[in-house]
């Protein structure tokens, strides 16, 4: 009787789950990558975040969206903690990565960058070769194999889709290449070394709309092997490539949800404002 | 400040309520038509269908236009997604004015079985359901779609009635077969007009509120 009764209830369970799924309802996830809890961050007595409670899922795409000064930089800066490098800041609450705080004593800063890659508004990549550009992270690392590093530099810019373009002036100055090419050569360089995370702020709002959308291919494409948080000002980016979105809002974090439920019917009048453009 | 995509969706908003006007206006008409065995307003009637269908067309554009130039997101991506289906049902509705005003044609020089009752009476709930239902759509009134939905019962009930009768004529008096049959089936369209505007009345709740209330019974 009572092996019947659990039985049935396993079958009731599997059956709620799978409707939720279907329905879209945010069922609580087995694989958080990133979590933040009652996260608050300070610049010296100004305060720019305040509790913010957020998960992000393995190989998944978080947004992070909002108006100018709402903390989304903030937030995706703390994530590497390279708000450190600002004097007189200030974090409370905690920052898991793999349900490991980032911000316990001793812990090892260096070896947490080179965990969460970082891709910029402005591609920035070293004055040296294409090559040196992607070579230069593995050899940093310890890595003196001279065909692991080519094997290594090969792959991460046939990832980046950026191989074709570049394979016969692998020793010109990366500075030769276009806009675009360059920052898919800075995603290609924070890829080779294979980072958890990629943290991206307004990664193609410099580029013209071809290079933007092989960067929001390539980010759909990355998402498969790792897990990336994108700070955007454009929403339909967001919609494109983002798999949930987070809406900010002077420090705190309005609404998060998946992405075609925060376009299509967002919880809060806030977010729906923001997103139509009503304010902003 | 009222924005451009305001001023877009404001005139979309105009536009299919027009054509609203143009589908209730065929309806009554071809019952109207029915009733007198009008044949000049019943072919008034077919050739207003054009109008409507050229509308539908027009509209779609309009929707794909606002859709690819202003990238709408929540309540005014939904309200377009409320109207661009709509737009479907009404032409439908139109299809099926016709349908009904073509029957008025056939019984050109005839007299009907019996004064007509029940069919103006079906008439009028549907084009008050369908007046329920763009009122939802303008005025956000969640229970006006609702009232919509809930009038369509009774629509069904009275072509269940409308059947029942002229099946009992057919049965009494088979030469009344060819006009009993042609009063079902403009019974069915009045039935099927109903549907089309609880379609309609379930797009207003989804722009509404965002809920798909469709298929749940």
């Amino acid at each position: 009787m009572i092996l019947i009764v659990t039985i049935v209830s396993k079958e009731y369970l599997v059956n709620l789950i799978r409707i939720a799924k279907l329905r879209g309802i945010f069922v609580a996830q087995q694989n958080i990558k990133l979590r933040a809890e009652k996260l608050s961050f300070y610049y010296g007595p100004a305060q720019a975040l305040y509790d913010i409670d957020l998960e992000v899922e393995s190989n998944s795409v978080m947004a992070l969206i909002g108006p100018s000064g709402c903390g989304k930089s903030t937030f995706l800066r703390c994530i590497n903690r390279m708000n450190d490098i600002i004097p007189n800041v200030r974090a409370e609450g905690d920052l898991k990565i793999d349900d490991e705080s980032i911000f316990k004593p001793n812990f090892d800063v260096t070896q947490l960058r080179r965990n969460v890659g970082m891709v910029f508004q402005k591609s920035n990549p070293f004055p040296k070769s294409i090559f040196e550009n992607i070579a230069y992270g593995l050899k940093i690392n310890g890595v003196r194999d001279r065909y692991h590093i080519e094997k290594t530099v090969e792959e991460s810019l046939k990832r980046t889709a950026l191989w074709d373009e570049v394979k016969d002036r692998l020793d010109d100055s990366a500075m030769s290449l276009s806009g675009g090419q360059q920052q898919r050569l800075c995603i290609a360089r924070t890829i080779a070394v294979e980072p958890k995370i990629i943290l991206m702020d307004e990664p193609a709002s410099a580029l013209d709309p071809i290079s933007t959308q092989k960067i929001e291919e390539l980010i759909l494409d990355l998402k498969k092997n790792y897990t990336i948080v994108i700070v955007t000002h454009n929403m339909q980016q967001a919609a494109r490539v983002s798999d949930y979105t987070a809406f900010f809002f002077m420090g705190k974090l309005i609404e998060v949800n998946k992405t075609e439920v925060i376009f299509t019917k967002p919880e809060k009048q806030m977010t729906e404002n923001y997103i139509t453009g009503k304010f902003g | 400040m009222t924005t451009h995509l305001e001023l877009e969706l404001q005139d979309l908003t105009r536009k299919i309520m027009e054509m609203a006007d143009v589908a209730i206006e065929s309806v009554e008409e071809s019952v109207e038509s029915l009733k007198n065995i009008d044949v000049k307003l019943a072919e008034r009637v077919i050739q207003k269908d054009s109008v409507l269908d050229k509308l539908e067309i027009h509209i779609d554009e309009e929707c794909s236009r606002i859709l690819v130039t202003k990238q709408p997101a929540a309540a005014d991506l939904r309200l377009i997604i409320a109207i661009l289906k709509s737009n479907t049902d009404l032409e439908r509705i139109g299809d099926l004015a016709t349908n009904i005003a073509r029957e008025t044609i056939r019984l050109e020089g005839k007299s009907l079985l019996k004064p007509l009752i029940d069919i103006p009476r079906m008439a009028e709930l549907c084009v008050s359901m369908i007046k329920m239902a763009f009122r939802a759509i303008l005025e956000r009134d969640i229970d006006a779609a609702k009232s919509c939905i809930s009038i369509d019962k009774q629509v069904d009930e009275l072509n269940m009635q409308i059947n029942r009768e002229l099946f009992a004529f057919m049965m009494e008096k088979p030469t009344t077969m060819t006009q009993a049959f042609g009063l079902i089936m403009v019974a069915k369209a009045l039935e099927r007009i109903g549907d089309h505007a609880t379609n309609i009345a379930e797009r207003a709740v989804y722009f509404i509120e965002g809920q798909d209330i469709r298929h749940q019974e």
